[in-house]
């Protein structure tokens, strides 16, 4: 057999090892450069965005809202449980939204930014449950009222949220899992608001919060409570996007590895 | 409710406020500790990766002088 037609022979079964061997010396940034995570995209300055947000929060927070009348400096609290709360609530609605996005296209991509939306309102709903427990302790005395309203709803989607990733995980077949996860996703999600409006019609009990709306807010307390708002929902983009470079890094590399592995050495 | 509620002084309400930011502070430690320990596994299984590829590709060299040898 001359060299030529043996290269030639070998050509099909060479084709991937080659492409394999340079996908990986691409992901090491030796060779070419590798291909682009679409996630990464816009992160530092989002980053930056976000710390700079944060710090600004903080400071009008301790440096420029006034102290309020009734609680004095506990309720500084609130410029970091509200916040939390409704960054979650809007982050489980976004989670659904998505969910039908991904039901309509079927792209695989928006099962993942749900369930990632989810994941980090999630979080962010333990941050609200326990600096709530706190406020609760410091202006009522105990760390948990059964009898109000609002806590109890929060604790209920608090609760069906945190069954989210059992149920998700508890099928095998990806497919199947997105498409329950979806379906999950819009259920719950559309549970959050109706619950809201249910515990605003709510004239039975009032929620001993500090304002009975934003709107009777204080000029400098409202702006800080947007600040703080939007430094929130800064902080949960940029989670969002980490979460999701780090999941499409994964899947890179084990989509790598398992074309290394298929190549005979 | 709250009307009826004197305001807490200053150092009694000071450790509540402290409490709610660190636990706002130790939310995001705890999920950068979290990233960190992932891309250091990310690291680990790149540079297996990187390894098999070299080894493969030491595998072949041979094989490819002795295909133009011949």
């Amino acid at each position: 057999m001359t060299p030529s037609a043996s290269r030639a022979d070998r050509g099909g079964a060479d084709q991937i090892p080659g492409q394999a061997r340079k996908t990986a010396l691409h992901a090491q940034g030796r060779h070419d450069r590798p291909a682009p995570n679409p996630y990464v995209r816009g992160l530092r300055p989002l980053s930056l965005a976000t710390a700079l947000a944060m710090t600004l929060a903080l400071g009008m927070v301790f440096f420029y809202a006034p102290l309020e009348a009734e609680q004095g400096f506990l309720q500084k609290i609130f410029y970091v449980h509200v916040p939390l709360a409704i960054v979650a609530l809007c982050g489980f609605v976004l989670g659904g939204l998505l969910a039908i996005v991904y039901l309509r296209t079927r792209d695989p991509r928006w099962d993942m930014r749900s369930y990632v939306a989810i994941h980090i309102s999630l979080i962010f709903a333990v941050g609200t449950l326990i600096t709530g427990s706190i406020w609760a302790k410091g202006s009522w005395g105990h760390w948990w009222v059964w009898s109000e309203p609002t806590l109890v709803s929060f604790l209920i989607i608090f609760l069906l949220y945190a069954t989210y990733q059992p149920l998700r995980f508890a099928i095998e077949d990806p497919e199947r899992q997105a498409r329950y996860a979806a379906v999950f996703a819009i259920t719950a999600g559309a549970f959050v608001p109706m619950n809201y409006v249910a515990v605003n019609l709510s004239t039975a009990y009032v929620h001993p919060r500090v304002f009975s709306s934003t709107s009777n807010l204080p000029g400098s307390m409202a702006l800080t409570l947007l600040v703080s708002v939007v430094a929130m929902a800064l902080l949960f983009t940029t989670l969002c996007k980490y979460e999701l470079t780090a999941k499409h890094t994964r899947f890179q590399l084990r989509a790598l590895r398992r074309r290394l592995l298929e190549e005979p050495a | 409710m709250l009307a009826e509620i004197p305001a807490l002084p200053l150092h009694t309400a000071g450790k509540y406020v402290a409490a709610a930011y660190v636990v706002l502070f130790a939310i995001v430690l705890i999920y950068v500790a979290i990233m960190a320990l992932r891309l250091r596994h990310v690291e680990r299984d790149l540079a297996e990766l990187v390894q098999m590829s070299e080894r493969t590709e030491q595998a072949d060299e041979p094989a490819a002088r002795e295909m133009t040898l011949t």
